[in-house]
């Protein structure tokens, strides 16, 4: 087949080592950087993470012009606009982002904002922004999002209970560090559900229908790294090891999502997410299998593809394959020690009709190898509840 | 050069297929969305709103060409030339996207949403086309 098009874009350069953020101000200064705005949560700080952060940032020569560390679980549009207001007042000239999928995000939209001025929500669109935004370093404490590398920010608007996401090929944080040492004391059931996330993005961004072939070879890659490193980064958490190819996994997810973007699991989290703040990692956990299912008959073959990536043998036809793969998705979720029903997770019945509703309005479900509607996503959710 | 050589031209035709999709099937959807979409075309320079959130009486959706006080929820730009296109079934949104040939400024879950709703347009543009004698246009 000769595919219509291509486009793949990774602005990133990614670093990663052990301990590589006590080299943090190095790097940073070595990009330009000489004043620095931090973003984090409160959580990390108490942790000591920050700390470790600005240390090295101090000792590299590159001040510490201010900080934000209120950034909540789900970032939110107003907490953007106020941490934006913050570093515009301390006049820094790098943002530096220590956290997971939310503090990365909020940096990307104080990013736009900083840079281009104006309002977040004038940024909400399709192709607006076209040119290098100011200078943005990540430094990812979980091994889920890969937000540290892709070209997307998702920012809720609380009070009308929306989701926002915001996508440019600039978006993406100029330096990715990706220091295992910054992980280790994740919790298990967080390592899990975050690792699982992960596993979802690049399983639904290689059978995505706007996947590509250079995707492909990520998604592919991440698969089998998520696959053979979770278990043990999920039960010794300070195996530093685990925890580095753990990081690998879900940056190459995250960059293999980004461009190819993910389907129905993923439209379904959003809503569980929305209705009943179920976490995304579990979500995705949970409904993984039960989507790959839904779509097998129009992507028997691709999901087949990740056999070997899984380390299951193809054997007979694609469907049978793929049946393999489904299986050893739940294992792996098994095996990490995540529930597999709904009712697990906080989810209340009654409010499962809603939730496919909003699951078949989501942007994801525009990608998903086969059309779904509401009463086929209702289906899903009592099958998995 | 260009496709239409004026904005009358563009009211026409992308205005017109507007207009004559108000009696297909595909209105009622597009009602549903209650999404109000303008589009600001250029070479030449022309405007259509199509306003499915404050739609007159007894009627989907409503249009403006040229100026209008209908606050859009999506601003969609790109060449006429590319909207004709667009409406023939011929362009890949994400390549046009991706090259700058569109940009969208709204809310992007609104404008994934009208991509499956707008889908049989693309059959109606080049028949509507033809049924006002510019079958010229269709290629
Ligand atoms: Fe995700």
């Amino acid at each position: 087949m000769l595919p219509e098009f291509l486009d793949f874009s990774m602005r990133t350069r990614v670093m990663g080592s052990a301990g590589l953020v006590r080299e943090l101000g190095d790097q940073v200064s070595r990009i330009g950087g000489t004043k620095a705005f931090v973003v984090s949560d409160r959580t990390l700080e108490k942790l000591g993470l920050v700390g470790r952060a600005k240390d090295s940032l101090t000792a590299g020569g590159v001040a510490v012009a201010g900080e934000f560390l209120d950034v909540p679980p789900n970032s939110d549009v107003s907490v953007v606009e106020r941490a934006a207001a913050a570093a515009s007042g301390a006049g820094g000239n790098v943002l530096v982002a220590i956290g997971g999928g939310s503090v990365i995000d909020t940096a990307k939209g104080m990013n736009m904002v900083l840079s281009k001025g104006g309002a977040l929500m004038d940024y909400q669109g399709l192709g607006l922004i076209n040119e290098p935004l100011g200078k943005l370093v990540a430094v990812p404490t979980t091994a889920g999002t890969g937000s540290e590398v892709t070209n997307m920010a998702v920012i809720k608007d609380q009070a009308a209970r929306v989701k926002y996401s915001f996508t440019s090929p600039y978006l993406g944080p100029d330096l990715a560090v990706l220091d295992p040492e910054m992980t280790l004391g994740l919790p298990p059931g967080l390592t899990a559900s975050t690792g699982m996330d992960a596993l979802t993005h690049a399983v639904e961004a290689y059978i995505s229908l706007s996947a590509n072939p250079v995707s492909d070879a990520l998604a592919l890659y991440a698969v089998k790294v998520i696959n053979e490193w979770l278990p043990e980064a999920t039960h010794e958490g300070f195996n530093v090891e685990a925890r580095y190819w753990m990081l690998i996994g879900s940056n190459l997810a995250g960059a293999a999502f980004s461009n190819a973007l993910v389907g129905c699991v993923h439209a379904m989290a959003h809503a569980l997410g929305g209705l009943f703040d179920v976490p995304h990692g579990l979500a995705n956990s949970i409904l993984l299998a039960p989507g790959l299912e839904y779509n097998l008959d129009f992507a028997a073959a691709r999901i087949a593809d990740l056999a070997p990536s899984f380390g299951v043998r193809p054997a007979g036809p694609a469907e049978e394959t793929a049946r393999a793969v489904i299986e050893a998705v739940r294992s792996l979720a098994k095996e990490c020690g995540l529930p597999a029903r709904l009712r697990d997770a906080g989810v209340r019945e009654d409010g499962l009709a809603e939730a496919a509703e909003a699951a078949a309005m989501d942007g994801a479900i525009f990608t998903n190898p086969r059309p779904a509607t509401a009463e086929e996503l209702l289906v899903m959710f009592r099958k998995t509840f | 050069m260009a496709v239409f050589k004026d904005a009358s031209e563009v009211y026409e035709c992308i205005g017109g297929l507007f207009r004559r999709a108000m009696t297909d099937p595909l209105s009622q959807k597009v009602a549903d969305s209650k999404i109000a979409v303008r589009f600001n075309y250029s070479e030449p320079d022309s405007a259509i709103t199509v306003d499915a959130k404050n739609p007159p009486p007894g009627q989907p959706y409503a249009i403006y060409e040229g100026e209008t006080s209908a606050k859009p929820d999506v601003v969609m730009t790109m060449k006429a030339d590319i909207a004709h296109q667009f409406w023939l079934g011929k362009v890949n949104l994400v390549a046009a996207l991706a090259k700058g040939q569109m940009k969208a400024v709204g809310p992007i879950q609104s404008i994934i949403k009208l991509i499956p709703v707008i889908k049989p347009a693309f059959e109606l543009y080049p028949q509507y086309l033809k049924e006002i004698g510019r079958s010229d246009l269709v290629q």
